[in-house]
């Protein structure tokens, strides 16, 4: 056991990447993109 | 709107009961999240100015004492009067600062790179269960708050006894030695530590959800501050435990 600590941040990354593919799979809280790309009028 | 019918919190200062006796009236302001946020930053600063002071002065290192009793008193103050939160939590975060300054010192004495190590780790805690709070991943359920409560409770029980222990020069073998079961016991109370950060969030939200006063933002942070400090100090010990078998 090299670095203890490494153990730690296991369950740390395994949350985060669980919460991550959760918020994906239904689209966020709202419902909305996180990327969205608006259309620019001619005149702004 | 409410989906958080009834609160319960493991922390002591987080209380079924604390917004509803400090409910705002319509012409004042009211608690938010992102004032709440704010207010928890400026706390976590103090703290960690306050912690780098105390560890590159070793005159400070008297105060630890000191600092403990008057951070309780501050803690005491702010849960008992909770308006006047916006001296009691940023002085409680100065005091804890110290305490927490000189204590990391003398582990990273020990454990060489420890604190910074339990520092990342408190962090990386905190925002993965925001994230799991956030997406759902993790529900403040009834029954997950009953959990989380009683487990911490449990733990407040065990401490306790092993602090009266301490004055009879005895106490609990696994809360501070390295053997297995005082690893799985450190690494028990981490998660229950940690899983108190999702009660904490169920709270704040909770009163910004039932327009609580300005003030109370102030509450929320000491609860969340409260929970980050325990969970650092579990963390450190546990690594302590770990490095210790090396």
């Amino acid at each position: 056991m090299d670095n203890p600590a490494i153990y730690l941040w296991i369950p740390i990354i395994i949350v985060s990447f669980l919460s991550i593919i959760k918020m994906i799979s239904k689209g966020g809280s709202e419902g909305k993109p996180w990327i969205r790309i608006e259309k620019v009028e001619d005149n702004e | 709107m409410n989906n958080h019918l009834t609160m319960r919190s493991g922390n002591p200062a987080l209380q079924a009961s604390t917004f509803k006796k400090h409910l705002a009236s319509s012409v004042e302001s009211k608690m938010t999240i992102s004032g709440t946020v704010n207010k928890t930053g400026i706390s976590l600063l103090l703290v960690i100015i306050s912690a780098g002071y105390a560890w590159g002065n070793p005159a400070m290192h008297v105060l630890m004492l000191p600092a403990g009793i008057f951070g309780f008193i501050l803690a005491l103050a702010t849960v008992f009067k909770p308006t006047i939160g916006h001296i009691t939590v940023p002085a409680y975060a100065v005091a804890q600062g110290i305490l927490l300054g000189v204590i990391s010192m003398y582990f990273n004495a020990l454990y060489p790179g420890i604190v910074v190590q339990a520092v990342f780790l408190t962090f990386g805690t905190l925002g993965a269960l925001l994230l799991a709070y956030k997406s759902g991943l993790i529900a403040a359920t009834e029954n997950f708050k009953l959990g989380i409560v009683a487990a911490t409770g449990g733990i407040a029980i065990l401490y306790f006894i092993n602090f009266i222990m301490g004055f009879f020069g005895s106490g609990i073998g696994i809360i501070s030695d390295n053997s297995n079961m005082g690893i799985l016991f450190s690494g028990f109370v981490v998660v229950i530590a940690a899983l108190n950060l999702v009660l904490d969030f169920d709270f704040i939200e909770e009163g910004a959800e039932m327009g609580a006063p300005k003030y109370m933002e102030w509450y929320g942070a000491f609860g969340l501050l409260v929970t980050l400090i325990w969970l650092y100090l579990e963390i450190l010990r546990l690594l302590a435990k770990l490095n210790s078998r090396r």
